[in-house]
């Protein structure tokens, strides 16, 4: 994963926001769409611009090009939700707290890893 | 049949009497009778005579043949240096005192390669054709760009 690579799936994710057409076909959800994807885009890239790891690299691009592929099937920009594992709510007692937090950080699938857990 | 068309637009507009001046209306109407010929406007402006009467007033026999291609003004060197000035003008990132033609964007300006390929992408918006990505990263300061923008646009030096 080179800095050329990264900056290439920079300019496919900016060129994608330059023609997306929304799935409802509303200008203003096409607007709303484009910017989000642009101004996504840029925070995600820009705060993570400073990581020189390359595991961490690896898994930020697969996260990249994974959105970028939901994204074009699914028409749907915004990161894609998913369910909670089984057993993955903390006990009142606090004292599977770390059991939980493990099971949720492996299920979290690779293009949510940016997203915030609220 | 369409130069028939065309003979009774252009003589029912220069019988028109004199009434009002509206200058553009008068363009207007002298061009349209020059539009394409195929299309039904210039019947159209034969039926909408008794109309016309009262708004054009053409002064003597001079009716202008203006023939507006759709197409943008030619570039020249000096034109595309402009816009890519006014464009780097505009981002937000570059303060204009400091810009110049040779300013080197990491060097001279501080910025880092994300922020020289939205700049890639600006110029892509403004000129309306892509640019590849293996030339867009060695591009560096403003002169190199327009240089590269003459080279794909065949604008003479």
């Amino acid at each position: 994963m080179s800095r050329s690579d990264v900056l290439s799936l920079y300019r496919r994710v900016l060129r994608i926001a330059r023609s997306w057409t929304a799935q409802s076909a509303l200008p203003h959800d096409t607007d709303t769409e484009r910017k989000y994807i642009a101004q996504e885009a840029r925070t995600l890239f820009r705060q993570n611009q400073q990581i020189t790891d390359p595991e961490s690299i690896k898994r930020c691009t697969e996260e990249c090009e994974a959105r970028i592929e939901i994204g074009l099937h699914y028409r749907n920009p915004y990161p894609r939700p998913t369910y909670l594992p089984p057993m993955g709510l903390a006990t009142q007692k606090g004292r599977k707290l770390r059991a939980q937090q493990r099971l949720r950080k492996q299920a979290k699938p690779v293009y949510l890893h940016s997203h915030d857990e609220t | 049949m369409a130069s028939r068309a065309l003979a009774c637009c252009v003589r029912s507009v220069a019988r028109a009497p004199a009434r009002l001046n509206h200058g553009s209306v008068l363009s207007r109407s002298a061009c349209a009778p020059l539009a394409p010929k195929q299309r039904p406007l210039s019947v159209l402006s034969c039926s909408q005579r008794p109309r016309w009467t009262q708004l054009v007033r053409i002064s003597g026999p001079s009716v202008h043949q203006c023939r507006h291609y759709g197409d943008l003004p030619p570039l020249t060197l000096e034109n595309i240096e402009e816009r890519v000035m006014y464009v780097l003008k505009l981002y937000d990132k570059i303060s204009p005192e400091k810009l110049q033609s040779s300013s080197h964007f990491m060097k001279d300006l501080g910025l880092d390669s994300l922020d020289q390929v939205e700049i890639i992408m600006a110029m892509e918006d403004e000129f309306g054709f892509e640019i590849p990505d293996a030339e867009a990263e060695k591009l560096m300061t403003p002169a190199e760009i327009v240089q590269f923008i003459a080279d794909k646009k065949d604008v003479y030096e």
